[in-house]
């Protein structure tokens, strides 16, 4: 930690929080439209309208007097996810597998009574997930199956996988896989790893474990690299639209895939990590620069953008 | 780029305006550019009695000035029955007395506060003046002759050679014994101050004869006269009887220059005169506020001293508070460093001038924790989130109570005082703290609060520090400079200090880790 580190990291093109911030989330994401990602319904609803796949509903909840008819609305579903509209961050997030007479089990073997769970949706109603503290929806959706591509780097839960967009132009990319010390969970700070994926080819990379660099699953201790991503365009397509969607220059398009639907739009964001680039080993501002620099023709549509971006964003490594 | 020059544009102009604004103030209105160094207060005291024929009697008594040199703060007169005036002549003032007096003379009396500054304006023309009266041809040749070798010195070294013929000290190795007899005839003739004087003129030195006190606290009935002399630079004091020079001007109180009397009557004589000088010991705040409170200058009548005493220590404090807030935004733009709520560590460090900071860290880290337990232990009754934020409430008032509660029984006063911790921020902050812990681990919630105890100790020292406070208080403009401070933050888009640690791998050859 010393002005070479500084330097370095200048030269190597990483971005900083305060650049991301004031240079491109600033500049580029017009606040009118952060409820469009904030909110998860919204962000639904548009993506419907553009045909782009999402978990199915199953139902809304958006008063606490409402939360008592959440049985009849998953009756007959054995799992399902719970979730709220305006959460950051996967928190409020409860997934069930399975069901155990009047419980509720999570795919890590939790077992959640009604009351829990009815507890739970209460907090979301709360506003106590929602990024501004305001009252909340709770979104009881499909749970996802994950499709078995990323199976032997997976310690329970569902690998999401996460590209950002720049002006419409997918430009960095990374899998998060859960691990025992995520509890499921594909969040970071909680201990999942994040393997980047490279845009030209849609392969995984090395992966960050907290934040060290690493090779090999430290759960299953499979290799983590070198695993090709199934619907690589298409996913880059969705991610792609997210702009057209939403309007939003700089933004962090988080997609599943299912083993049934294939790749499904989980959420926007609006103001998208910087640990992407520990997972790539590289850079943001690089890309940045390159999309600035680009040929207005390629932004035309997203089939373009994309193809510009497959044949420009390879991995940075040797 | 243009976003840039605008910015810049602002950020110029928010420190100029304060410069300016200061300029004016220092220059134009006497303020001093650091208002927070001691200064040397006197308080001076003439009394006189002014007696004279039936038909009126008229005194004229030298007063301080602040063309000799010092800031006058406050100025009291007592003219009795008599008729009053000021006059002013050249850098002398005088206080004119006239009317019939009493058969046993009338007193009359002034007194004043000045601050004594170091150094004396420098003389209006660089000429050397003329002789002083009295002094014929063949003594001003004498007396040239007498000093003629000491031409080629500097000023300086002018000076510390003929000071010591004050007491008759002469270089005899050069000078013929006929010459130095015959000027000490002139010597006694002229006296010692006129005597010397002359010879400073002779070598061709700026010099004055000055009437004044020495500035030590004493009474005496009677004025000193010394001599001043310019260097080109400052001036010098010579004491003539002695031939002394003291460099520091500012040990003396001149009250009138170029010979004329301090203390003189026209049909009538003034008795009894006392001069009296008293350091005064009146605080900072108290020298700026009778600065301002006794000027009719728009920028004093629109000055924080202009609000009623009680009011004005609400914004003595509430002035540095912009401080606090640059400090935030460096630990956590430049820094990278986590802190509950933005402004939370700025309330607390607010809070913490009641209980001390000890005191203060501590009975929050104490809540903070009883709170956090409470609050863990009822996450289980499912309670909603506002009755539950409530809940917390209340348990922080009680813990507030019963602290309270415990220090007057054993008579810690801290402790009293914790009714004035921000009670709200409190509640949120271990609501806060319980969330960190559950969703980003423990040490995330160490580190944040260690950067929230952080920030509101570095707050907590610098709205203490007074000097800053007076500065504040004095130049109010100069929030401007912080906000300047604060925009160039704002645009600041480089490395925080910790993405140089969180990004480390990408700075360094990264070789894989293989588990």
């Amino acid at each position: 930690m010393n002005l070479r580190t500084f330097n370095a990291l200048g030269k190597r093109g990483v971005l900083g929080i305060n650049c991301r911030n004031s240079e491109y989330i600033m500049r580029s994401n017009p606040r009118s439209a952060f409820p469009l990602v904030d909110n998860k319904v919204l962000t639904k609803r548009l993506a419907d309208k553009f045909d782009i796949p999402v978990p199915p509903v199953y139902h809304l909840i958006e008063h606490h007097g409402d939360i008592h008819k959440l049985e009849a609305k998953i009756a007959g579903k054995p799992d399902f996810v719970v979730k709220p509209a305006r959460g950051a961050g996967g928190k409020g997030i409860i997934l069930v597998a399975d069901r155990q007479a009047d419980n509720f089990v999570t795919p890590g073997g939790t077992i959640l009574s009604k009351a829990d769970l009815d507890f739970h949706i209460s907090d979301i109603l709360s506003g106590i997930y929602s990024l501004s503290g305001l009252d909340d929806t709770a979104i009881i959706e499909a749970l996802l199956h994950p499709a078995p591509v990323f199976a032997q780097v997976t310690y329970a839960g569902v690998p999401d996988i996460r590209v950002v967009v720049y002006r419409g132009v997918p430009m960095m990319s990374m899998v998060r896989l859960p691990t025992r010390a995520s509890d499921g969970k594909a969040n970071l700070h909680r201990g999942a790893i994040a393997a980047g994926i490279e845009i030209t080819s849609g392969k995984t990379l090395t992966a960050v474990y907290h934040s060290a660099v690493i090779t090999h699953h430290p759960d299953t201790g499979n290799p983590v690299g070198n695993i090709q991503v199934p619907y690589w365009e298409r996913m880059l397509l969705i991610a792609a639209s997210a702009f057209d969607m939403t309007g939003l220059g700089y933004i962090g398009v988080d997609m599943v895939i299912d083993s049934e639907r294939g790749p499904v739009l989980l959420e926007l964001n609006a103001r998208p990590g910087l640990a992407i680039q520990i997972a790539n080993l590289d850079g943001l501002r690089r890309r940045l620069d390159l999309i600035e620099a680009a040929p207005a023709a390629i932004f035309a549509t997203a089939e373009t953008r994309v193809s510009w971006a497959m044949q420009t964003f390879g991995a940075s490594r040797q | 780029m243009t976003l840039n020059r605008y910015i810049a544009a602002i950020v110029i102009s928010l420190l100029v305006l304060p410069a300016i604004l200061i300029s004016y103030r220092v220059i134009s209105l006497g303020y001093p550019l650091f208002p927070a160094t001691p200064e040397r207060v006197w308080q001076i005291s003439l009394d006189a009695r002014i007696s004279g024929p039936a038909d009126g009697a008229t005194a004229i008594i030298a007063l301080p000035s602040y063309k000799q040199g010092i800031t006058l703060l406050e100025e009291k007169i007592t003219e009795g029955p008599l008729d009053f005036s000021l006059q002013t002549e050249g850098q002398n003032r005088y206080a004119i007395w006239s009317g019939a007096t009493e058969h046993e003379g009338t007193p009359v009396s002034y007194s004043a506060t000045f601050i004594a500054k170091s150094r004396y304006p420098a003389p209006a023309a660089a000429a050397v003046n003329s002789y002083p009266e009295g002094v014929d041809r063949a003594e001003q040749t004498l007396a040239e002759k007498l000093v003629s070798d000491k031409k080629t010195l500097s000023f300086t070294e002018r000076i510390k050679a003929i000071a010591p013929a004050a007491t008759g000290n002469w270089d005899t190795s050069r000078l013929r014994a006929e010459d130095l007899e015959k000027w000490s005839v002139i010597q006694n003739r002229l006296g010692s101050v006129k005597a010397l004087l002359v010879l400073f003129r002779a070598a061709g030195l700026q010099s004055n004869m000055v009437e004044g006190l020495a500035l030590e606290e004493n009474v005496s009935s009677k004025t000193d006269t010394w001599i001043e002399v310019w260097t080109g630079t400052s001036w010098q004091i010579i004491m003539p009887e002695t031939g002394i020079i003291h460099q520091r001007t500012g040990a003396f109180l001149p009250l009138t220059r170029f010979g004329m009397p301090a203390v003189r009557s026209i049909n009538g004589e003034v008795s009894d005169v006392r001069w009296s000088l008293n350091r005064q010991i009146i605080s900072q705040w108290g020298i700026q506020n009778e600065r301002v409170g006794s000027s009719d200058r728009l920028l004093n009548r629109w000055s924080l001293f202009r609000l009623p005493p009680q009011f004005q220590n609400t914004f003595r404090i509430l002035i540095l508070v912009p401080l606090g807030a640059l400090i935030v935004c460096v630990l956590r733009n430049i820094v990278g460093f986590p802190t509950f709520g933005i402004f939370m560590p700025v309330l607390m460090a607010l809070a913490f001038r009641n209980t001390g900071l000890l005191a203060g860290l501590g009975i929050f880290a104490a809540v903070l924790l009883i709170g956090y337990l409470v609050r863990n232990s009822i996450d289980k009754l499912r309670l909603l989130l506002v009755p539950r934020l409530s809940v917390i409430l209340t348990l922080v008032i009680s813990c507030f109570i019963f602290f309270a509660l415990v220090g007057n029984k054993l008579g810690v006063r801290e402790f009293m005082a914790i009714g004035l911790l921000p009670f709200v921020i409190l509640t949120l902050t271990i609501e806060r703290f319980h969330i960190i812990i559950e969703e980003q681990g423990i040490l995330e919630a160490l580190r944040t609060s260690a950067g929230s105890a952080a920030v509101a100790t570095i707050t907590y020292i610098i709205i203490q520090l007074e000097p800053l406070q007076l500065t504040f208080f004095v130049y109010p403009e100069l929030l401007f400079a912080v906000m300047a401070l604060q925009t160039l933050l704002g645009r600041y888009t480089g490395y925080r200090l910790m993405e140089l640690f969180r990004f480390r791998q990408l700075g360094e050859s990264n070789e894989p880790k293989n588990l």
